[in-house]
């Protein structure tokens, strides 16, 4: 396992409160594409780490000395990519993002290295990748073809507030608790900014039950110190073309679950 | 204009079909396993029901708050509405509306216990949802049969409007109310009168305008631009043709449907629906066009009033109908001075006759 510290033009973010986000290098590239320069072509969490990044920008916008923010780490378990590991750099400096460290591991080691860099958040597109960080205690989220179109200016989040909607990592292993101090760490984030013009936008939709169990989860939220924006409780109703107006990056669930 | 000639826009794919009889059957199945004192009828697909979205101010009396809102602004209202949470809001100009629809519904179950076709009455704000705790808290005072909600924080209802296959909204907002119609969506703008009438509690009685409303405003259009000796003239030259629809003739056609569920379990004479033309038509000379045309559409008026010009205010204190649909500035105010509440649908020639101008010379159409 090889941990290469990568000092771009990203400030050294303090070690106690940044919310570290870890990626796999499928997520961010499209595996196998190549520009004309020979480097990695984006990929479905393109969007998602450009609008973590607009976050970032705004944060420190408000508050240059903020501490807050968020880490990205790009994990990869490919051999060839790590062998190549410039490309990598280079493709990630190309399109302007911007990322802490890259780690580079090999399948069975990339568990620990979640765990040993304190990740709050993994994002994969790897279903699997997804249920083992899930089983470890680590929230995990399986990002698909819709992540790829949302937008790049904010980060949407998603509240489910009853567990049919879950994320599709599958049912919801992750301990409650990292889903729950992940949530507070994005509803400080949120309240960093006022009611308009904000880089993050909480919504939280329920599916099944009615207006009191959206209420409910609406008070779970505010107990976590998430003030969500946008609510919809849809008691039955066709969730699809509500989750093609609402574009979240990612979905969570844990926080409302009963384990 | 092919969007309102459907009261149900057709289903999509099926595989998104089945996605959503799932998401309805595990809804269900929800409902069904809770545990409660007081069992909380299960709401129904929206494609079977007449479905009715109303924003936060026409449900209730936010005049105070909105008050705050634009003179303080967003952070110190949606603050305000957290500091008063617990305390219920005062009904608005749509909740007279709201309670004979669930009456109606309450009827319906008696004598059709597992059908769908209802009303379902969603809420759909603008507001951000910290303040959808006291507007949850004020639905549950009132125990009124809101189940379904969209707080938008700011964004546009239209998506969530047709995601919820809206039959009927109606907004404080015109500017919203335009874009649902201009979407297709049968829409109106909520006035609240000063005084209140006393209304029905077993009856929903809903008024509507002819021309620019229930029908296009193709006659108006004659009106305006040549004349009543021309108007008269055109509509006894086309008495047999049907006029084209208008915004709320789908709402109409949908209120129909729910009355015949009455009609065939003899219940006619009893029936919690009862819909009123009110016209500035005259029964002698232009009327006879309209009834035909609801004929032709296979729709039932049940009381057809033609005013041959005459103020609709005092006539409609008489009817004392929930809410009454009209497109002219000129009548909407002149029905909520007299106590009626009053929609204004923001469609056709009358609105450009509207815009900026105080007072109007009643439209004699006889």
């Amino acid at each position: 396992m090889v941990s290469t510290d990568q000092k771009t033009d990203v400030k050294e973010k303090e070690a106690d409160c940044p919310v570290v986000v870890a990626v796999t290098s499928h997520a961010v590239f499209e595996s196998g594409a190549e520009d004309p320069d020979g480097l990695y072509v984006g990929g479905i969490a393109f969007p998602l780490l450009q609008a973590l990044q607009k976050v970032n920008e705004r944060l420190l916008k408000e508050n240059p000395a903020e501490s807050l923010l968020f880490d990205v780490i790009l994990i990869t378990t490919e051999s060839q990519q790590q062998q190549e590991s410039s490309r990598i750099t280079e493709s990630i400096r190309h399109h302007g993002l911007k990322v802490s460290r890259f780690c580079f591991s090999n399948e069975e080691d990339f568990m620990e290295n979640l765990l040993n860099n304190n990740v709050h958040l993994f994002l994969t597109t790897n279903r699997n990748e997804a249920l083992q960080g899930s089983q470890k205690g680590v929230l995990s989220v399986l990002l698909d073809e819709h992540t790829a179109s949302c937008p790049t200016e904010q980060l949407r989040v998603l509240f489910c507030g009853d567990a049919v909607v879950q994320s599709e990592a599958g049912p919801a292993l992750a301990s409650k608790q990292a889903a729950q101090s992940f949530s507070a760490q994005i509803g400080k984030m949120r309240g960093r900014f006022g009611p308009f013009d904000s880089p993050i936008s909480i919504a939280l939709v329920t599916s099944r039950g009615g207006r009191e169990s959206c209420g409910d989860a609406l008070r779970t939220l505010r107990s976590l110190g998430v003030n969500a924006d946008e609510a919809y409780c849809l008691a039955g109703v066709p969730r699809g073309p509500i989750k093609r107006l609402l574009r979240p990056h990612f979905l969570l669930s844990e926080c409302f679950s009963s384990n | 204009r092919e969007k309102m000639s459907e009261i149900k826009p057709k289903d999509k794919g099926s595989s998104e079909e089945s996605a959503a009889e799932q998401d309805w059957a595990a809804a269900k199945a929800a409902f069904e396993n809770l545990k409660s004192n007081k069992p909380r009828p299960v709401s129904p697909k929206p494609k079977n029901a007449v479905t009715i979205a109303v924003s936060s101010r026409t449900l209730f009396n936010m005049k105070a708050e909105r008050k705050i809102f634009e003179e303080e602004g967003l952070e110190k209202y949606v603050a305000f509405q957290q500091e008063h949470e617990n305390e219920p809001l005062k009904p608005g100009p749509a909740f007279p509306f709201v309670k004979a629809l669930m009456n109606v519904n309450t009827r319906l179950r008696e004598l059709y216990p597992d059908n769908e076709e209802l009303f379902d009455i969603v809420l759909m704000t603008n507001n951000h949802a910290q303040v959808g705790v006291r507007l949850i808290n004020s639905i549950n005072h009132y125990d009124l049969t809101i189940e379904r909600f969209c707080m938008t924080g700011g964004k546009s209802p239209i998506g969530y409007l047709k995601a919820y296959l809206t039959n009927l909204y109606l907004s404080k907002s015109a500017d919203k109310v335009i874009e649902a119609i201009d979407e297709g969506i049968a829409a109106a703008t909520m006035f609240t009168p000063d005084t209140e009438l006393e209304l029905s509690g077993t009856q929903l009685r809903v008024a509507f305008d002819g021309d620019a409303v229930l029908f296009s405003d193709e006659s108006e259009i004659i009106v305006k631009q040549h004349g009543l000796d021309s108007f008269f003239e055109h509509e006894k030259q086309f008495e047999n043709k049907p006029l084209a629809q208008g915004p709320l003739k789908c709402f109409l056609e949908a209120l129909g449907k729910l009355q015949r569920k009455f009609y065939a379990k003899n219940e006619r004479l009893n029936c919690p629906i009862r819909t009123f033309l009110v016209t500035a038509r005259s029964a002698a000379s232009s009327g006879a066009r309209v009834l035909k045309t609801l004929r032709s559409w296979g729709l039932e008026i049940d009381e057809a009033l033609f005013l041959a010009g005459a103020p609709k205010g005092p006539l409609l204190q008489k009817i004392r109908p929930h809410i009454f649909f009209d497109d002219q500035m000129f009548h909407i105010e002149g029905a909520t001075e007299l106590g009626t509440i009053s929609a204004h649908v923001p469609y056709g020639i009358g609105q450009k006759y509207h815009k900026g101008k105080l007072i109007e010379q009643p439209e004699k159409k006889e």
